[in-house]
């Protein structure tokens, strides 16, 4: 029996992407000719190549929004915010049994199409997980498919190499390896304590500054904090993703997030009480999620905003 | 036949912008094989007025008519006009015309030895007769050359009504010899025809012009192409224009078909590629908005050939919204070139030297930047350009009448920009 809709392979049953053609079975809108028009009204206008035929808004982008909801397992949700034109954000889950394997990655915006960069990365890595691969070879997986996108596609992609961030995390018998490049982070937040455990460490230049002694606010108020200092992409050189694996003793959430959610709360222990407050208050794990989304939309949206939610327990 | 189309454009708006700028790029590869898909008509029209016998212009006429004609394809339908103060058909018989074959091109070259220059200029009769013809075959590639050495002499106003009526039913490729014709005048003709306007100063060039229009008429194989344009809703067209390889204004040239779209006349088409400017406003979007803001379609009849997009999207992000786009800019600078000539032109020819020596330095130094050359050059024959990365030019105190008059017909020329850069 397969679950997926675009390919016959089994081993998309139960999973929120397929991980054989790596279509999302879970996504957010979709493109609805014959609609009616969410900006003008008009009903059915919709055309075939997705703009209303009266006012010429574009109905909707699939990446806008877009949910993967596995249950109890694993959630995530990926958001355009409110000031990107387009999401530059893109994800990865797939589960079978308690096993999860998840990513998130986040476009350069300064380099040509990091809407591709992040998808390509996802994808990649999100395959080589489901072949059993592991977080390390999964990034350098992920690496070689951005850095080749330079050379394909559209000449600007030569000038400026189409460039992401990217963590990723492989659940296996309660056991998570995750892996990261770039400034996408992970969190373990412990459910009875609330204590916050950043997992991972920004490849960023305020992250730099402050192992080198540099006072933390300064360093964060810095016009250059949040340069990242390695990346995915044909001009990032070898690379080399720090990876650690986590065993919890206590019962928490394994969070994945881009920078458009943790930069509205920096301070770890911030970070987990709106974690918490979202699991707490909601039903399911991908209602909270979603809430984490809705909280740095109205924080200002400033960012595209991924996150993912995987419970643990020892 | 295979037709492109691609638009360049900077889609990115900051919040509250309305104007939305592409260029797009029509490339056709010709019909199959090259060759025409439906029949083609050709008329010569040949101004033989009395002044055509200065400077042994009409000898020169007749060779050039005879080129023209030994350049017509086998089973073209021609006929061949003699322009006196009214129009009379030269070859074939009057009302008709003649089917290309190797003894019609001779009878034509031996007719075309008849011609004399006794009489008046009356460009719009000529026309008028050109049509009458070029109606009795609907469908054909329609083509027609007109060449003529002096002014108008119709009633004032009629040339104007005539254009009025038959404007667009066939391209009319203008050529003035000498110097006593006036520029205005025939780019209104070529304008109104979608044809092309050029002086041809020394007689004896004339043969190689008119070689040139009639194997460029030959190599069209679709006679009436048109862009479609689409705005959404409370948006309005700015402006359309051709803008390589000549400037052409197409906004007035709009008919409506359906809602919030219109149809711009394109004329023939071979294998070539030409680049048009459209200019939309559209009603302003939020953040991360994403409009079409015009679907543009080459179409004939109701074949659409091709289709691009133009979109606008919104964004606060000014590192994006400020993008200047470099076909746009270029062409941006490219029309307004041409315009600063026919300004300085003007200008000249009042006495306001003043002006027109603004005008001559902001041409110089847009054609320098954009490397075209050609104009650069012809504007040099009017002005001494001391400095044009600044614009600085001194008026020159005798100018040939013929230098300017090329200035002012090349002055629509314009060059390509690099794709790659």
């Amino acid at each position: 029996m397969s679950d997926c809709p675009n390919c016959p392979d089994e081993r998309a049953a139960g999973a929120a992407f397929c991980e054989n053609c790596g279509k999302a079975l879970a996504t957010g809108e979709t493109l609805d000719v014959g609609a009616d028009c969410a900006s003008c009204g008009s009903p059915g206008s919709v055309g075939d190549d997705g703009y209303c035929q009266n006012c010429g808004m574009l109905a909707g982008r699939p990446r806008d929004h877009v949910e993967a909801d596995a249950g109890p397992v694993a959630a995530a949700v990926t958001d355009r915010g409110l000031r990107h034109h387009r999401n530059e954000d893109a994800m990865w889950l797939a589960v079978r049994g308690a096993d999860v394997d998840v990513v998130v990655c986040d476009g350069v915006s300064s380099s040509a199409d990091p809407d591709v960069a992040s998808e390509s990365a996802a994808e990649a890595a999100g395959k080589a997980l489901a072949l059993d691969a592991g977080v390390a070879d999964a990034i350098r997986e992920a690496a070689e498919a951005v850095a080749a996108l330079a050379t394909t596609g559209d000449p600007r992609r030569l000038a400026s190499s189409p460039a992401c961030t990217i963590v990723a995390a492989r659940v296996r018998d309660g056991e998570a390896e995750y892996g990261w490049v770039g400034d996408s982070r992970a969190y373990w937040v412990a459910l009875e304590t609330g204590h916050a455990e950043p997992l991972t460490e920004d490849d960023s230049w305020a992250s730099h500054a402050i192992a080198m002694g540099a006072d933390p606010q300064a360093a964060w108020n810095d016009p250059r904090a949040h340069a990242i200092t390695a990346w995915l992409g044909a001009d990032a050189g070898p690379v080399q993703p720090r990876t650690a694996t986590l065993r919890p003793d206590t019962a928490g959430v394994l969070v994945l997030c881009s920078d458009g959610l943790w930069n509205y709360r920096t301070e770890p222990a911030a970070f987990a009480e709106t974690v918490l407050a979202c699991v707490r208050e909601n039903a399911d794990l991908v209602s909270a999620a979603r809430a984490l989304v809705a909280f740095a939309v109205e924080a200002g949206g400033a960012d595209n905003i991924t996150v993912a939610l995987v419970p643990l327990t020892p | 036949m295979a037709y492109s189309a691609e638009a360049f454009q900077n889609e990115f708006l900051a919040l509250g912008a309305t104007e939305v700028n592409a260029i797009v790029t029509v490339t056709s590869s010709g019909a199959e094989g090259g060759r025409r898909t439906g029949g083609a008509s050709e008329i010569i029209i040949v101004d033989c007025s009395g002044s055509m016998q200065a400077e042994g212009r009409m000898a020169a006429a007749r060779q050039a008519a005879k080129a023209a004609v030994g350049c017509i394809d086998d089973g073209v339908h021609f006929a061949i006009v003699a322009g006196v103060s009214t129009a009379q058909q030269l070859y074939p018989a009057p009302g008709q015309l003649a089917v290309s074959t190797p003894e019609t091109r001779a009878q034509a070259t031996s007719a075309i030895d008849r011609l004399q220059a006794n009489g008046g200029t009356a460009i719009g009769a000529w026309l008028k007769l050109a049509h009458q013809l070029l109606a009795q075959r609907p469908g054909d590639i329609a083509h027609a050359i007109l060449l003529t050495d002096g002014e108008n002499g119709e009633y004032k106003g009629y040339l104007e009504s005539v254009l009025q009526e038959i404007g667009g039913s066939f391209t009319c490729d203008c050529r003035g010899v000498g110097t006593n014709w006036t520029v205005s005048e025939l780019r209104k003709v070529a304008n109104a025809m979608l044809g092309t306007v050029d002086i041809v100063a020394r007689p004896e060039d004339l043969a190689a012009s008119f070689t040139q229009m009639m194997t460029t008429a030959m190599g069209k194989t679709n006679g009436d192409v048109q862009l479609k344009v689409w705005t959404p809703v409370n948006a309005t067209v700015r402006f359309v224009k051709q803008v390589e390889p000549q400037v052409a204004d197409l906004t007035g040239k709009r008919t409506e078909d359906g809602p919030r779209t219109g149809r711009y006349p394109l004329g023939a088409w071979g294998a070539e590629s030409r680049d048009y400017h459209i200019c939309v406003d559209v009603p302003p979007g939020a953040a991360g908005d994403e409009m079409l803001a015009a679907r543009v379609s080459v179409v004939e009849g109701e074949n659409v050939l091709t289709q691009s997009l133009v979109r606008a999207v919104w964004t606060d992000d000014a590192a994006l919204s400020t993008r200047i786009n470099r076909q746009v800019a270029h062409y941006t600078g490219q029309a307004e070139l041409a315009d600063a000539i026919q300004a300085g032109i003007e200008a000249r020819k009042a006495g306001d030297d003043r002006t027109a020596t603004l005008k001559f330095g902001r041409a110089a130094q847009l054609a320098h930047e954009s490397g075209n050359t050609a104009t650069e050059e012809l504007l040099a024959t009017v002005v001494e350009i001391d400095d044009a990365a600044t614009g600085t030019v001194r008026l020159k105190r005798k100018v040939e009448a013929a230098d300017e008059m090329a200035l002012d017909t090349r002055s629509t020329k314009t060059v390509r920009v690099g794709r790659s850069q």
